[in-house]
């Protein structure tokens, strides 16, 4: 048997059928838009998670200590063999690479361009930066192959070579001795920055270790299944790895990037939850003019003997039972927007062009929605607590109703 | 000897009117004895619902001395005035003030809920409606019912948790004269059988052939107080018990 109390609560929101389906309507209207906000921040995050992580950032690297606050590129890991296998023996990986860096000038006759080169293992690279797996020209890089180099389609043109074209490395190695070698170039790719692409010369571990004259590779790249277990990854690796060493998760590999995201994130939420705020005042001016019509009611029940707490209770029920019908509606209306979003996506061409790059990450240009079922626990508690919080002030309200007076002036 | 349930000493109460001070009640001795069945009499604006408010815990004396069943008005929290009304003080409004959205069964069941009663609420708020010849009417709600049914519904409503004391206001003032002759019999018929003390307003001259003992109040002051001697409790109407839409 439900209690009476219940049954008053739910009743209480029919009372005033217009009202209450204008403030569920507008609850409605409110979570569906926070739903479609919080789908394309969730959507947006994973892409720029992913873009990040196979911009060449990995979810998780094994830098030498270091590293970090100087980015130099001649530092090597303590035990990058060890480091690779500890990683690779992690649960939830799907692909581990390692790489080793060089500073180099690469030169075609009379035309010399700044690069880093990045010594690459050619069987995992391609599972861990994605403009390799689709090549502008040519072939990849083939393991143990020496001599050879995948370059930016705009290193390309600015050192006017072409595939099978062979163009001159110089780096300088330890003790400042200069080395230098030949390179020919057997794939260019394009990764629609021309400012990144301007700067990809890739070659195999072996040519970086040679050019470079330091042996080993510089950092362990790791990418997780899942983007967002990189804390909990990092927290298994780390103290697996050799001292001098350590784990970096792709936000610290790439602050401005993360910070990017942040802020991104944040105006977002901001716009969720004023519109969310917006919602709430509309309800709560609903719930006020609910209670100010039931003074004399909530007299008779304070003369009755219900406490002020239970009246609080008792707003709460109706404004949970207003919540929990908004959300309904919430989700009828935000699941097809949400659904769109997660297929077709929100196409930012128009603005940015057919992609753009921020801090060394090509981001793509259309952002797609998440769709889980998150989406009813979610729509669920905006609603709900978002009427319930509306409803704070009017129960307060009808708690402090003093019944004498209510009685008074109604009679 | 019969115990005092309701105990007034110089009890004044002041209300602020747009900051002119109004001087409802000034100075009220009065004491009620248990089973009582006393009507407060008066001209309008003699202060008779303000000393049901203050003997109904509802509101708290500006000055002087209110004993309600053991518990000094006056010094006591909003809570702890909550929990008096709600075990030991029942009310019957002018204006009925049944919830609208409940049914009578339900109204009455309320007030149980209120005082944690467990699942056999129902069962006793049935009971009362039907010693109340309300168990026909239990599933209306009260716009279903007529002026005469929701005050007996009321009444229902303010004995189910059986309270020491009952408190009404003008109770037959929305009445018709045969409504509020069931209304009265009803009331005294409970208070003979389950020894509930009555207070109840009225302007009502017939309503007032029914108390026992009658206080006239007059400019907040009682200007008289009669005891009917050797009255007798009036025999239950024919009426009551039966179906309500035969003797409302």
């Amino acid at each position: 048997m439900a209690w009476v109390a219940g049954r008053y609560a739910l009743r209480s929101v029919g009372r005033n059928l217009r009202r209450t389906a204008l403030s569920v309507v507008g609850i409605g209207i409110g979570c569906a838009l926070a739903l479609f906000m919080e789908s394309l921040n969730r959507g947006r995050d994973e892409l720029f998670a992913r873009m990040g992580a196979y911009s060449g950032a990995g979810h998780l690297r094994v830098v030498p200590e270091g590293w970090r606050a100087r980015r130099d590129p001649r530092l090597r890991l303590a035990d990058g063999r060890g480091a690779r296998e500890a990683a690779a023996s992690l649960p939830g990986v799907a692909a581990v690479t390692v790489r080793a860096r060089a500073q180099a000038l690469l030169a075609m006759g009379t035309h010399v361009l700044p690069v880093e080169i990045v010594g690459v293992d050619p069987q995992n690279e391609p599972r861990t930066y994605r403009f390799v797996q689709k090549m502008q020209g040519g072939r990849y890089l083939r393991p143990g192959e020496r001599g050879s180099a995948v370059i930016g389609k705009a290193a390309a043109e600015r050192l006017l070579v072409d595939l099978e074209d062979e163009v001159v490395a110089t780096a300088v190695g330890p003790g400042g001795r200069i080395e230098s070698m030949m390179l020919r170039i057997v794939g260019i790719v394009a990764t629609g920055s021309e400012e990144i692409d301007a700067g990809i010369c890739q070659v195999t571990l072996q040519d970086v270790e040679r050019l470079s004259g330091l042996s080993g590779p510089g950092e362990v790249t790791v990418i997780l299944e899942d983007w967002r277990a990189a804390d909990a990854a990092r927290a298994l690796l780390a103290p697996r790895v050799a001292r001098g060493d350590e784990v970096l998760t792709w936000g610290e590999i790439a602050p401005e990037f993360q910070g990017h995201l942040e802020q991104d994130k944040a105006t977002s939420r901001f716009v969720s939850a004023l519109i969310l705020l917006i919602v709430l005042l509309g309800v709560a001016s609903a719930q006020l003019a609910a209670v100010l019509e039931r003074r004399r009611e909530f007299a008779v029940l304070s003369a009755l003997g219900m406490s002020a707490g239970r009246m609080v209770r008792l707003v709460f029920q109706e404004a949970l039972a207003l919540g929990v019908a908004g959300g309904a509606l919430g989700l009828a209306l935000g699941l097809p927007l949400v659904w769109r979003l997660a297929r077709a996506g929100l196409d930012f061409r128009k603005y940015m062009g057919s992609s753009y790059a921020f801090q060394g990450v090509v981001i793509e240009p259309v952002i797609y929605g998440d769709l889980g079922v998150w989406i009813v626990p979610y729509v669920l508690v905006v609603a709900v607590g978002a009427t319930v919080a509306a409803s704070l002030y009017p129960a307060l309200f009808a708690a402090r109703t003093d019944p004498a007076t209510a009685l008074r002036v109604a009679q | 000897m019969t115990e005092t349930i309701v105990a007034a000493r110089g009890l004044t109460k002041i209300f602020d009117a747009d900051g002119q001070p109004v001087h409802a009640l000034r100075g009220v001795d009065l004491e009620i004895r248990e089973g009582e069945f006393l009507a407060l009499v008066g001209p309008s604006g003699s202060g008779k619902t303000t000393f049901l408010n203050l003997v109904g815990a509802l509101d708290v004396p500006t000055s002087g001395e209110l004993t309600v069943l053991g518990s000094q008005v006056g010094e006591l929290s909003k809570r702890a005035r909550a929990l008096l009304r709600q075990h030991s003080i029942g009310f019957v409004f002018q204006a009925y003030n049944l919830i609208p959205v409940l049914t009578a069964l339900e109204n009455v069941e309320f007030v149980l809920e209120l005082q944690g009663m467990g699942p056999e609420r129902r069962a006793r708020a049935l009971a009362v409606l039907e010693e109340l010849g309300l168990a026909d009417l239990a599933h209306r709600r009260p716009s279903r019912l007529s002026g005469g049914q929701q005050q007996r519904v009321a009444v229902a409503r303010a004995v189910a948790a059986r309270p020491r004391l009952v408190l009404a206001d003008e109770p037959t003032a929305n009445l018709d004269g045969e409504n509020a002759e069931i209304l009265m019999h009803l009331m005294r018929d409970l208070r003979e059988r389950h020894g509930m003390t009555f207070v109840f307003s009225t302007h009502d001259a017939r309503v007032v052939a029914h108390a026992v003992r009658v206080v006239t109040l007059v400019d907040g002051r009682v200007a008289r107080d009669e005891q009917k001697p050797g009255e007798a409790p009036h025999p239950i109407l024919p009426g009551i018990g039966k179906p309500p839409e035969q003797v409302a």
